[in-house]
């Protein structure tokens, strides 16, 4: 597959995969409503409401928080010049304009991008991956970082985090409530067919994990996504081939592993071996290298 | 109630129209940023050559032919104003660039001078730079001369004055087979 067919499915499963998030939060309104009867709508929005305020005012000042939680700085054009170079050439190739630039030190190499949208971008590395990485190589992680300011992944990624925090909140005042008095309102409601009920229940207790998988799920398909947008910007999938190639051999990871910004960084901080495929919020390393050489025989 | 109903229809249909007009102006303002973007980015080049040229004249005095392709390249892209005039000029002077260097190449002292890997650098950056360029402004026009075409915008290019746009071509024939130069 090429760059442009990779970055239509991959845009694709995402719309997918939201829709799935908008039916589980249906879901779970609908047991609600046949477990404890209509007294329980008030709850909804309080849930969502919660999940929002939180969400998104991470999602506005995404720039600034992460650079708290990641102990990032700022650096200038003079404090970099080649890498601000290489920057702008892929800024030039994607039409995005120049993001603020951010230097991590950390031995193990990785980068990640951030910013509610490309006008607030922020892109940032660690001192492992400058010293570890080539030129070419540098590029490809460069143009993936863009990937995802143009592919508004911070956006898509706070969408999703609002809904599974809001199912998660549902989810667990409702199971409360059924521990404490949840009968009382039962008894009022004892017309509810029992399979409907046993149903619901069961609903109830999965939502969060479900939501948690679609979360994970939507965002391996953005980076599948910002893998192909890369492409589509230097035309080179080489360049970030190898560059993964380099982060799959290098053991160090970021010493920072806070689970809550796992998923910005271009190769997960977190320990492969210990998160299964289903949880993790990267696609395998080397299925990305191969989506990639396949791209590479194209030319 | 009639009425209310065919005001909406009419309404969605000027909404329709206003739509198409500016899809077509948004993506003639992309291509002429996209074409100003080529233009920095030539610019940056014609700029570097000066300062590249007295470099290697300084440990190269014999190779006057490589400095006066340059030199005419560099003067006719600099003077050059359609999109394949400035195309040619462009792909003139990559080749003579590329002359220069592999002239460079002769040269172990100056290939070793502090200067010339400034400058070599710089002109690694450019070239990206000007490649770059050089394919979100035909990405821009493919995406235009696409709507100009294409069916519904295609009946609204006449109203918005909005034609085909000419793709950025750069003849190298040293492309197709060259070994690859890293400047």
């Amino acid at each position: 597959m090429n760059f442009r067919s990779q970055q239509a499915a991959n845009k694709r499963k995402t719309v997918g995969l939201l829709v799935g998030m908008v039916v589980l939060v249906w879901l779970v309104v609908y047991a609600a409503l046949t477990y404890f009867g209509t007294t329980t709508v008030g709850i909804v929005p309080i849930a969502v409401g919660i999940a929002l305020v939180t969400v998104w005012g991470s999602y506005y000042g995404a720039d600034k928080l992460v650079i708290t939680m990641t102990g990032a700085k700022l650096i200038q054009e003079s404090d970099n010049p080649k890498l601000f170079n290489l920057i702008q050439e892929v800024t030039i190739a994607s039409g995005l304009p120049m993001p603020k630039v951010a230097i991590v030190i950390d031995n193990a190499p990785n980068a990640f991008a951030t910013g509610r949208n490309p006008e607030h971008a922020l892109i940032a590395f660690t001192t492992g991956i400058l010293d570890a990485m080539d030129r070419d190589q540098l590029q490809g992680v460069i143009a993936h970082e863009m990937a995802h300011v143009a592919n508004r992944d911070t956006l898509v990624s706070a969408v999703a985090a609002t809904t599974a925090g809001a199912i998660a909140i549902l989810s667990d005042i409702l199971t409360r409530m059924m521990w404490f008095g949840g009968g009382r309102d039962r008894s009022r409601n004892n017309n509810g067919n029992p399979i409907a009920l046993i149903f619901s229940l069961l609903i109830l207790i999965l939502a969060p994990l479900a939501a948690v998988l679609l979360k994970s799920a939507i965002s391996r398909k953005r980076e599948s996504l910002a893998d192909a947008t890369a492409v589509a910007f230097t035309r080179n999938p080489a360049g970030l081939r190898s560059a993964l190639e380099v982060l799959a051999s290098d053991s160090t990871v970021v010493r920072q592993k806070s689970t809550a910004v796992a998923h910005i960084w271009i190769e997960s901080p977190l320990d492969g071996k210990s998160v299964s495929k289903l949880f993790s919020t990267h696609p395998p390393i080397a299925e990305r290298i191969a989506v990639l050489k396949a791209m590479e025989s194209l030319n | 109630m009639k009425t209310i109903a065919v005001l909406g229809i009419i309404a969605l249909i000027v909404l329709f129209f206003i739509a198409q007009y500016n899809r077509l102006i948004r993506l003639n303002i992309s291509v002429d940023e996209a074409w100003a973007q080529i233009e920095v980015q030539l610019k940056r080049r014609a700029d570097l050559i000066p300062n590249l040229v007295e470099t290697v004249k300084g440990y190269a005095k014999h190779e006057q032919s490589t400095f006066d392709a340059v030199v005419t390249a560099r003067a006719k892209a600099t003077s050059a104003s359609s999109v394949a005039d400035v195309a040619a000029a462009d792909g003139m002077l990559t080749q003579a660039l590329r002359g220069l260097l592999a002239v460079a190449e002769a040269y172990p002292d100056l290939k070793a001078s502090a200067n010339f890997l400034s400058l070599q650098d710089e002109l690694a950056t450019t070239e990206n730079k000007v490649a770059f360029s050089r394919q979100f402004y035909n990405d821009n026009v493919r995406s235009l001369n696409t709507a100009v075409k294409t069916v519904p915008t295609n009946f609204f290019a006449g109203f918005a004055k909005v034609t085909e746009r000419e793709f950025y071509e750069v003849e190298d024939p040293q492309d197709r087979n060259a070994p690859k130069v890293n400047f």
